[in-house]
């Protein structure tokens, strides 16, 4: 290829990624825009920009004057931080089980994780429904870190699993060497080697927690456990919809997602890419 | 410092026997080298001393202790890996303290043998460095340091010079080598390279298909192969192996004769049996002649291939026979492709080889007098 050629398909390529960039941030420009509108504004001129008359803050104003509000936030951070931290343990440890150790269910298990990614968890919610009845743990926060907990490790567990396979042997070696047990390798070898991965994990697994609706409304549908997700649909009336106060609660929603999402691209970028250019 | 016993040692991957049955000792203060083709278990046994593999079958030994069942950890002994190894979130400093502040060693102690091993291996500068930031030599370098600071009875080293390129790779060797010297601990060191190999060891164990073909010192083993795969292994280029058909044993020499006619004669100490004998003599044991000599104990060929290395020039015979001889000759050899060449051992130079492979035991040249 010349370099004339070369540049050429590079400015493709880039007119591509920008184009999907558009695509794919337009809707959530579109709700932090109309969420700092007045509701006639939203539907008088859904795209025009919150100056002047159209700026109102009315919808931020009701949704943080409902005192509940405060504590959906909350409960979506509980349930979303717990689980993840728990995907990532527990997803890592049996990862490196699966990579690491010789044993003799270790293909089934591996297999077995494998049907936990192609089934998808929802099928399962009239017998997760039955058992968190059994277990009275409906209405608590703890059924939803259980159940998103299941959700995630699957993949979680693939993903890490590929990625210790191709750790060189020789560093655990080396540590058990030094003289660390088992636990220790996994902690403070195999652990900071992973970061990358960890982060991509951690992404990949937060967002389909923090946006979920469906086992909100189903195990914990109380008061006292909503989520956002499900504390935005008190906004969403059977006649109207209290457009400004959805898409102020959906723009703080998105908030968290931002913060992590800032926190871990730099890993994030170098997990997706990782064995792909090396 | 300490002295290792192999009983025995058997391991077993399923149902595949990797070694099968070594009996070795390493001597206090020796530095034995174990040297095979890959997947001679060389590696294997290593990592069963080392505690990495469990041992199936047999026992190892530290100073008359069975260590069978003792962790890596607890076995006293360091290992250097082939690639290094190094923790990379950690520092130089890091990498080197790390077994010690894990074992509980007192701040200040740590500091003294990690600039000690440091001072030794020309790392001063480099202590706040991290793995990436050090070229191969140096993280190599950090790998032995690492092992020197545990101040072990034994070192291992599995391979450690073959991810280094040429010339670091001779300088590590060099460095290995004076490291032995300084601190008079056993070392045990795994490479497929016999160069390596005849450079650092006292002794050397030639290990083919998880069983040891020999054990000894380089020149043992150079001069007295006990077998057609120590022979061709040990010294390079390798030995020319032709086979021969003996016509008669006088006097305790042997009397040999090629396919393509030459007559040979070789010194030996017992009858040489009629099947499938061989004669294996080094490059280096043959003298280029001049074309036009004649006699039956001479070899006839073509050069082939000519390869000049500078000192010396290695001309690829190729014989009457479809058979084709490696010799080792002067650096101005004005030989080119196409040329004849006349070749001869050295009076009394080579090997035989019966239909086992196994080497004819050789006349001593003081016997022979």
């Amino acid at each position: 290829m010349s370099p004339g050629q070369s540049r050429r398909s590079l400015a493709l390529v880039h007119l591509v990624l920008a184009g999907y960039t558009v695509v794919a941030l337009f809707p959530v420009l579109l709700v932090v825009i109309n969420s700092l509108k007045t509701r006639r504004a939203i539907f008088t001129e859904p795209l025009g920009l919150p100056f002047g008359a159209a700026f109102d803050l009315v919808g931020y104003q009701t949704v943080l004057a409902q005192g509940d509000f405060a504590n959906y936030y909350a409960n979506s951070l509980i349930v979303t931080v717990v689980a993840l931290g728990l995907i990532l343990l527990l997803g890592a440890a049996a990862a490196h089980a699966l990579a690491e150790y010789r044993f003799r269910l270790n293909t089934f298990f591996a297999i077995y994780l494998i049907i936990g990614i192609m089934v998808p968890i929802r099928l399962g919610t009239v017998a997760i429904l039955e058992l968190m009845v059994e277990l009275s743990l409906v209405n608590t926060l703890l059924a939803l870190i259980l159940v998103y907990t299941a959700q995630g490790l699957p993949i979680a567990v693939f993903i890490f699993t590929e990625f210790m396979r191709s750790l060189s042997r020789d560093i655990k070696d080396s540590a058990r060497m030094d003289g660390l047990s088992e636990y220790r390798i996994f902690l403070e070898v195999v652990l900071p080697l992973i970061r990358p991965v960890i982060a991509t994990v951690a992404v990949f697994s937060m967002i389909p927690i923090w946006n979920d609706l469906w086992f909100p409304l189903i195990l914990a549908p109380g008061e006292a456990t909503k989520t956002v997700t499900l504390g935005v649909q008190q906004f969403i009336g059977q006649y109207t919809v209290n457009w400004n106060a959805v898409l102020a609660a959906l723009t703080i929603a998105i908030l968290p997602v931002l913060a992590l999402y800032a926190l871990f691209s730099r890993q994030l970028i170098r997990g997706i890419t990782a064995g792909a250019v090396k | 410092m300490a002295r290792l016993e192999l009983d025995g040692v058997v391991k077993h991957y399923g149902r595949t026997e990797v070694i099968r049955g070594v009996d070795l000792t390493v001597e206090d203060g020796a530095f034995c080298v174990f040297v095979g083709p890959s997947g001679c278990g060389k590696s294997t046994l290593l990592r069963m001393i080392a505690g990495l593999e469990d041992i199936t079958d047999g026992e190892a030994l530290i100073d008359g202790e069975r260590i069978n069942e003792r962790g890596p950890a607890d076995r006293g002994l360091a290992m250097v890996f082939q690639t290094y190894a190094l923790y990379p979130h950690k520092t130089v400093y890091g990498n080197m303290a790390f077994a010690l502040r894990h074992a509980g060693v007192a701040k200040a102690v740590i500091d003294r043998q990690v600039r000690d091993a440091a001072a030794i291996l020309g790392l001063d500068g480099l202590l706040e460095r991290y793995p990436r930031q050090l070229s191969g030599g140096q993280r190599q370098r950090v790998a032995i340091g690492r092992a020197i600071v545990r101040n072990p009875r034994i070192f291992l080293f599995d391979e450690p010079l073959s991810n280094l390129d040429a010339a670091l790779r001779v300088q590590m060797r060099v460095e290995i080598l004076r490291l032995h010297q300084r601190l008079g601990t056993t070392m045990i060191y795994v490479t497929h390279d016999q160069v390596e190999a005849m450079t650092l060891a006292d002794k050397i164990v030639v290990l083919n298909g998880g069983r040891i073909e020999q054990v000894g010192a380089p020149m043992q083993l150079y001069q007295h192969p006990a077998n057609l795969f120590v022979a061709r292994f040990i010294g390079s280029p390798t030995m020319n192996v032709l086979p021969v058909t003996p016509v008669g044993l006088e006097g305790g020499v042997a009397r040999v004769r090629t396919a393509a006619g030459t007559a040979v004669e070789v010194p030996v100490a017992e009858a040489v049996t009629a099947e499938n004998t061989q004669f294996g003599v080094r490059p280096e044991q043959l003298r280029v002649l001049d074309a036009d000599v004649d006699g039956d104990g001479v070899f006839r060929g073509v050069a082939q291939v000519v390869e000049r290395l500078g000192g010396e020039t290695l001309l690829h015979v190729a014989l009457g026979d479809d058979a084709i001889i490696v010799v080792k000759a002067a650096g101005g050899s004005a030989h080119r492709v196409g040329d004849p060449v006349v070749v001869a051992p050295e009076d009394g130079a080579g090997h035989l080889f019966d239909g086992t492979g196994r080497c004819v035991d050789r006349l001593m040249p003081a016997a022979r007098a």
